[in-house]
């Protein structure tokens, strides 16, 4: 624990150095119970005093940055945030000399959903949360439960390959040892599954799906969010009726939309109200993009999103096999 | 009027009562708990206030205002408009009493001197409401500091209580005793003085409520403060979840739907926290940016409805839209920041 | 209005007027004759006009009540509705829901001199009060007309302003935003015209509408030359779904546009957050 409050230390030493010439910098703070963090955008000493790093700090900063057209900001990254900046520099969406990336070589966050599925009582009712070594020691409803904090951490950490900032201004933390990308047991089970099944659980759970467009606007690559074509009346595309059909029209148009630039942050199904396991679709379709272009979106600078670019001869398409 | 009735004997009520009318429920789904129309085999799960909030019932997420049927020229047959006005009853059962408040934030508002809602109107009286009383308070909650609380029974027709065994029903209305006289619901005894036990201790553990009554003029004093609105939305997203998810939220959509010589007039939830709700065939839009739609949204719940409504609060203090929130915004925080900003500066 | 606020009356279009190359008027008659013969309302109100299976969009009934012939609205082709209602011609079907809102409050403006200042589409809501003080003409006392548009073919009521400018009864001043060939008219912004006209405020009350930064400098330049709030009466134009003040998005602050307005005084808007 004590590694992780200098790690916290050095990285308010780096920010207050530099937050005189920054409109802000975006990081993290207690949220509303002791649980939950929430994104701070940090301005003065007294918002600093507040930053925590701790796994709970899940939100991904860099869907805020193109928000902060024209200004010099910060942003506190962990490795699969850096991709999603990474992307967002490839597409021109943001400046690099706009942006100055806070690193933090990450261990991983919680997944909320194990937590509660974990506790003996409604998350809803915690009244105190202790983070030890590796293990999370929480009192909720009068009860004490301790959980490893291997068995909550999410689905996305437990298989992710690139736990460190791939571009950073400053860098905090041991940088881990180079790892393979794994797939989540949920997502082989999942593609598995005969069609007749995967429709069956696709009209189940779109019909929770209320069209929020909290999956959308979390997404840091969604940046026709408010021009979006989902309420778009001229063209006309999607009906707003709230059915399983038309909520999972929406999903397709939202991951053919990020094909090729989708970097995997998680957030949209992070934000679902619903508990839509999104990521299934977007797992599916990056697998696609790897095999058909050999592209993973965020993970190199100056590289152009296969959709965003015109080749004459795809190298690993071969159309004229007669 | 109250009565007793076991776990096992609330399951087989509301399954039987399901067989005959529409039930919508609180069930296990995915991971979550949403409200659902019961069907056979579903279990009910009364472990945590479901995710979303049973205003299906009266205020459904899409409907069918009206249809109009085309003819082709040559049939010589003009246009046909049909009106599709909601039939039947529906039982939404296992809702807390925020829940269940939303229905008072509706009423005044769809139902006036000059205007009908003849849609929401016919669901809200075809509805019965039976509430299940809070045992605890999440985090979240803050229905006592709205004018309301744990028990709170306005606009249910019977209020559940979990005691040792099952619940304890109390009828609020003629129409939950009647259903009350079901042979699955048994004299309570004993179990009504804990029942009221369990309501008083659960009131007891949200500790003190939150003065909001300055708040509809203090946000007034905010509203040119863009600074401030700025730094209270710097972190939301713009989504609807907060709308979506709040029994009392009341905007809608309509949108005309066309298939060949059908079309249909849809109304749906709609949310002021989008980009497009206030935006003008002309291209101008008065709350463009998220700075401007949250203050909105705070000024609206906290202080233009309660202006308009003899102080009634367009908040029911559940917390759905804090827990939802991807982004945690905190709408007691915003609200009382309004309150504490210090007048002279 | 029918009992389900919701529910349109089908009307036929009888005449359609291409006003400019982007603005037409339609005249209708509602299908139900009982209806047609008993449909009263106020210069001001409006009525949503439904192109079924496009939607439903808000304007304000043109033409007088005293003219009850036909319901005639001018609409400004902008988006999806209104270019579906372009493209009606006579004999075409469309739902009519009206008249919601609250009028002009014409009993107030009797034995008063009136200013009516319009730009562009603005001129819509004015032309229904213009042309019922034209009918009841001796109820008031001078009646002047400042109409201004960005160019000559941007004016609407083309087959009318002739008329109003040949009447001795009426003051009707015309303007563009530039020197065109062949205008004879005034050459300047509308606020700019209005203060070299100079009109006294005595006795007087002004009415307003147009697009949004139009009214803004109006209702300066009508402070300027020493109008009182409640001598300025204008009528506002908002994103509008139910048109009954139940859906909640055509809100300033506590009043709803389609609802309390469209017609409000500037001592109302003063009153309210300023959010148009």
């Amino acid at each position: 624990m004590s590694g992780e409050v200098s790690q916290l230390e050095e990285l308010k030493a780096a920010i207050r150095g530099q937050l005189d010439s920054l409109d802000c910098v975006i990081g993290w703070e207690q949220g509303y119970d002791p649980l939950h963090a929430t994104p701070l955008f940090i301005r003065s000493e007294a918002d600093l005093e507040r930053l925590t790093i701790s796994p709970l700090a899940v939100h991904n900063p860099a869907t805020y940055a193109t928000g902060f057209k024209g200004e010099k900001i910060g942003l506190v990254v962990r490795g699969c945030h850096s991709r999603s900046v990474i992307e967002l520099l490839n597409e021109k969406l943001i400046e690099r000399d706009e942006v100055v990336l806070f690193g933090l070589c990450c261990d991983g966050v919680v997944s909320q959903r194990k937590i509660r599925a974990a506790l003996p009582a409604d998350p809803g009712f915690v009244e105190a949360v202790e983070l030890g070594n590796d293990e999370l020691h929480i009192t909720v409803a009068g009860e004490q439960a301790t959980l490893k904090l291997q068995e909550v951490l999410a689905d996305k950490c437990l298989h992710c390959a690139y736990p460190d900032p791939l571009v950073a201004d400053v860098l905090i933390g041991e940088k881990h040892a180079p790892r393979q990308a794994t797939s989540p047991a949920c997502q082989d089970a999942f593609e598995a599954l005969g069609n007749e099944e995967k429709l069956a659980f696709w009209q189940d759970t779109m019909s929770r799906c209320i069209r929020c467009y909290a999956c959308r606007n979390v997404c840091p690559m969604c940046v026709c969010q408010d021009h979006c074509i989902a309420t778009s009346r001229d063209p006309l595309w999607m009906s707003q009726e709230n059915t399983p059909v038309e909520n999972f029209m929406f999903q397709m148009i939202h991951v053919s939309h990020l094909t090729g630039r989708c970097t995997e942050c998680g957030e949209c199904e992070r934000a679902c109200p619903v508990d839509i396991p999104l990521m299934l679709l977007r797992r599916y379709m990056n697998k696609q993009v790897r095999e058909v272009f050999g592209h993973q979106a965020g993970i190199g600078l100056d590289k152009t999103p296969p959709l965003l670019t015109f080749q004459v001869e795809e190298a690993r398409i071969k159309e004229r096999d007669w | 009027m109250e009565r007793f009735i076991t776990q096992d004997n609330l399951q087989r009520f509301t399954a039987a009562l399901a067989e005959k009318k529409n039930v919508l429920a609180p069930v296990a789904s995915g991971g979550t708990t949403t409200f659902r129309r019961l069907r056979p085999g579903m279990q009910l799960d009364f472990s945590r206030m479901a995710v979303i909030s049973p205003k299906d019932a009266t205020f459904p997420r899409n409907e069918t205002l009206l249809t109009v049927q085309r003819y082709p020229e040559e049939s010589g047959k003009r246009m046909e408009l049909q009106e599709h006005l909601p039939e039947g009853e529906m039982v939404v059962i296992g809702c807390r009493p925020c829940g269940t408040r939303g229905k008072l934030v509706f009423d005044p508002v769809y139902e006036t001197l000059a205007i009908k809602d003849p849609y929401y109107i016919r669901r809200r009286d075809g509805a019965t409401f039976i509430t299940l009383a809070c045992a605890r308070p999440e985090t979240t909650c803050f229905c006592h500091s709205v004018g309301s609380g744990p028990a709170d029974a306005t606009g249910s027709d019977i209020l559940l209580t979990a005691v040792e065994g099952g619940f304890v029903a109390k009828a609020v209305t003629p129409k939950g005793e009647e259903l009350l006289g079901d042979a699955l619901f048994e004299e309570p005894g004993a179990r009504a003085e804990e029942a009221e036990r369990n309501n008083t201790k659960a009131r007891e553990m949200m500790g003190q409520a939150h003065d909001f009554s300055s708040a509809a003029e203090k946000l007034l004093k905010r509203f040119d403060d863009m600074d401030f609105w700025q730094t209270q939305s710097d972190k939301c997203i713009s989504c609807g979840a907060c709308t979506y998810m709040c029994p009392t939220c009341y905007c809608f959509n309509i949108t005309d739907d066309e298939a060949g010589l059908v079309s249909r007039r849809l109304r749906t939830w709609d949310n002021c926290m989008s980009h497009t709700f206030t935006l003008e065939g002309s291209g101008h839009n008065p709350r463009s940016t998220k700075a401007h739609r949250l203050k909105n949204r705070m000024g609206h719940k906290f202080s233009y409805y309660p202006d308009l409504h003899g102080g009634q609060i367009a908040c029911c203090g559940c917390g759905r839209c804090i827990k939802q929130c991807p982004a945690g915004v905190d709408i007691r925080q915003v609200v009382m920041a309004a309150q504490e900003y210090p007048d002279e500066r | 209005m029918n009992a389900n606020p919701y529910l349109p009356d089908m009307a036929t279009v009888v005449e359609v007027i291409e006003e400019t190359p982007n603005i037409k008027s339609f005249r209708l008659v509602l299908n139900d004759e009982e209806k047609m013969r008993s449909f009263s309302f106020k210069p001001g109100q409006v009525g949503q006009l439904s192109v079924f299976g496009a939607g439903e969009s808000t304007f304000v009934i043109n033409s007088s009540p005293t003219r009850m012939e036909y319901l005639q609205f001018s609409v400004m082709r902008v988006g999806e509705v209104t270019t579906r209602l372009h493209q009606l011609k006579a004999g075409d079907q469309v739902g009519v829901r009206a008249p919601l809102g609250k009028p002009f409050p014409v009993e107030d403006m009797q034995g008063k001199n009136i200013l009516f200042i319009g730009g562009g589409i603005g001129m819509a809501p004015l032309r229904t009060l213009f042309t019922y003080m034209l009918d009841t003409r001796d109820d008031y006392q001078d009646i002047t007309l400042l109409y201004g548009a960005r160019s000559p073919v941007d004016l609407t009521y083309q087959a009318e302003l002739p008329d109003w400018l040949a009447r001795e009864d009426v003051k009707t001043v015309l303007c563009v935003d530039n020197e065109y060939p062949g205008w004879e008219h005034k050459v300047g912004l509308i606020p700019n015209i209005l203060l070299e006209m100079n009109p006294s405020p005595e006795n007087t009350v002004a009415i307003t509408c147009g697009p949004p930064i139009m009214i803004k400098f109006t209702l300066q330049a009508l402070k300027k030359l020493d109008f009182a709030d409640e001598q300025i009466i204008t009528t506002l134009e908002k994103r509008m779904k139910c048109g009954v003040g139940i859906c909640g998005r055509c809100n300033i602050g506590t009043q709803y546009v389609c609802l309390d307005g469209p017609v409000f005084t500037y001592a109302q808007l003063k009153e309210l957050p300023s959010e148009l």
